[in-house]
């Protein structure tokens, strides 16, 4: 697939932003992604930070060490050597993280809000109803129906921005208006095309419809598994949900708290994006679990 | 020799910084934090002989009061909060020797609003993801995660220091009492979202700076922006107000139009969201938002990226010995 050339936006005096395109489409973030580890590799001086998103990456630099016109030039050369979307591969680990749907502590938030901002039903009701589907449960069904993509990981420390792999389990709603005041640790919210976790407990705008016992970062680094990164995930990283019940998300904080918990994540794949654009081409667009 | 300080009242909220703050970890939700105003912390650092990296206090709008239990040698720079040490006047922007057992006290900042302590040896706190410096939103780095409290004790590196060291007037941020500030930006990313009357009103207009600002971000009240035509004939995937985008990396000091409210996102800022960016504060003016307070005007001044640049080569050209006497 071809796109239109990139384009280099300034930020201030130390940042760049190139945007691949203006819509949703995956490819960009794919390439947005793509650039960014050919960056990595390239260790370019000046390059200090990178900051990828949907269809977007803002490059941080420092211009003692490269130009606002070097920069460019070194990012179009890595672009251009990218070659088409289908070409690339992109380190993914695979994460398996328990997921309580349509649990108590997200409905209290959602009850609070309520109470407080202004009234409105379950949120899981919700989003089932702008999908078509047929009850919360069959939003569960659909939600921990596919592998989804980590398309970055940003706003506060180890949040994961993803999207659903499988087109069957796509869902889209609109975001809270007002946004809600606080919401609960691990709370699984879907609002625009994304699925989200919480990992602060601050304000947010997503539809919440369950809820994780699993850390998704640790600052005092305690777990053996944050010893050397402080978060789980990284862009390009897939997450599975697999549903739980009350009783395991009692056993797995348990455990979590005692530091006894075993994360369940793989790292022997590669994302091919040619693969993956054949599989889809190859589904019925319209089916649902 | 390694020294302690005791914190009797820890001031409105004042925290450890280092410089230039945390980096390397802005993908994955990591701000850079470090001092608000890098022009006034490096000055205080130098002074007192330490490396201008290293870990002091930032101090906003009323300082701490603390007890040194070591000989050191500490420098005040930035706001005037009035300090004193043992009760005589402690000057500002000069390196000051300090005995064991004496007090420092800082009141209400009266010109400015952020002061920057430097105790020679620096602050010894745990290095979290390469930084000292406090991201207290999300509890990382200084001491324990936060703001300092009453009670507390810190350790400092110790080391000779050199005190009766002043920073030459011409070389400090021309900290005065007025309430109006020109704030220079780069026009960008997302100025192709406001239509060319609305960048003409961004840039005449005065904006007044909220009270519900912070380290995250400044709010500020002003005109009503004017949305070019992409705003609002843009895909349903960007959201339903003409302030929307799809989710997207916002470089610190970008001009976050969240509805008709901009909010300058700043040291502590989120790392991405959905709202657009038609302009960002050069990194230069970074000290002037630092030392300005709520209700102070600010007006912007469009610079290009080469200007912005040259202004913050200026600046650090300043944070250094030769500006020292």
């Amino acid at each position: 697939m071809k796109f239109e050339p990139a384009k280099f936006l300034p930020g201030g005096d130390h940042f760049m932003l190139v945007q691949f395109g203006d819509d949703a489409s995956i490819d960009l973030n794919f390439m947005a992604l793509g650039l960014t580890a050919a960056l990595k590799a390239a260790a370019l001086p000046g390059v200090v930070d990178t900051n990828p998103s949907y269809n977007s990456l803002v490059v941080e630099y420092e211009s003692d060490d490269i130009s606002y016109a070097d920069l460019q030039t070194q990012l179009e050369r890595l672009i251009g050597g990218l070659g088409s979307v289908e070409e690339l591969e992109l380190d993914s680990r695979l994460a398996y993280l328990p997921v309580m749907y349509l649990d108590p502590w997200t409905r209290e938030c959602v009850a609070d809000y309520s109470e407080k901002i202004t009234r409105r039903g379950d949120d899981p009701d919700f989003v089932a109803r702008e999908n078509g589907l047929e009850d919360a449960k069959q939003l569960a069904r659909v939600h921990s129906g596919t592998e989804h993509w980590v398309v970055a990981v940003c706003s506060t420390p180890g949040l994961p921005l993803m999207r659903a792999l499988d087109p069957r389990c796509a869902l889209t709603s609109p975001k809270y208006n007002p946004p809600r005041t606080w919401t609960t640790l691990g709370a699984i919210g879907v609002g625009g095309l994304s699925t989200s976790i919480y990992t602060t407990p601050g304000p947010g705008g997503y539809n919440l419809i369950g809820r994780t016992p699993v850390p998704l970062w640790d600052p005092r680094q305690r777990h053996p598994i944050f010893k050397h990164r402080v978060v789980l995930l990284d862009a390009a990283d897939r997450v599975k949900f697999v549903p739980i019940g009350e009783e395991e998300f009692g056993y797995i904080e348990a455990r979590v708290a005692d530091g006894s918990y075993e994360f369940n994540i793989t790292a022997y794949q590669r994302f091919s994006v040619g693969a993956y654009k054949k599989w889809v081409a190859s589904l019925n667009a319209d089916g649902r679990f | 020799m390694a020294g302690k300080f005791e914190v009797i009242k820890a001031g409105l909220e004042t925290s450890v910084q280092d410089f230039p703050g945390r980096y390397g970890f802005w993908e994955q939700g990591f701000p850079p934090s470090g001092p608000f105003d890098m022009w006034s912390f490096r000055l205080a650092n130098i002074l007192v002989g330490n490396w201008p990296e290293m870990a002091g206090l930032e101090c906003q709008f009323m300082g701490p009061t603390l007890r040194f239990s070591d000989d050191c040698v500490i420098a005040l720079t930035g706001a005037e909060m009035n300090a004193t040490l043992d009760g005589e006047a402690l000057p500002l922007w000069e390196s000051v020797a300090v005995a064991a057992g004496q007090t420092l006290a800082c009141g209400f900042a009266s010109v400015g609003a952020r002061a920057y302590l430097a105790v020679s040896g620096g602050i010894d706190v745990p290095t979290v993801l390469g930084a000292r410096a406090t991201f207290h939103m999300a509890g990382v780095g200084g001491v324990e995660g936060h703001a300092l409290k009453d009670g507390q004790s810190l350790t400092v590196g110790g080391g000779e220091g050199v005190h009766g060291r002043q920073v030459k007037a011409d070389c400090r941020p021309p900290i005065g009492g007025g309430k109006e500030w020109q704030i220079e930006v780069v026009q960008g990313p997302n100025d192709d979202w406001i239509a060319e009357e609305g960048i003409e009103r961004f840039l005449e207009a005065e904006w007044k700076l909220q009270a519900r600002s912070n380290r995250t971000g400044y709010r500020l009240e002003g005109p009503e922006w004017i949305f070019a035509d992409k705003a609002s004939a843009k895909g349903p995937e960007h959201g339903e107000h003409p302030s929307n985008i799809l989710d997207h990396g916002y470089p610190v000091g970008s001009i976050n139009l969240c509805g008709q409210t901009p909010i300058i996102l700043v040291n502590d800022a989120p790392s991405a969201g959905g709202f657009i960016n038609p302009f960002t504060v050069a990194s230069a003016a970074f000290w002037k938002l630092a030392q300005s307070k709520p209700n102070d005007i600010y007006r912007f001044h469009r610079v290009s990226v080469e200007e912005a640049q040259d202004m913050r080569r200026a600046i650090d050209r300043l944070c250094a010995e030769e500006s020292i006497r």
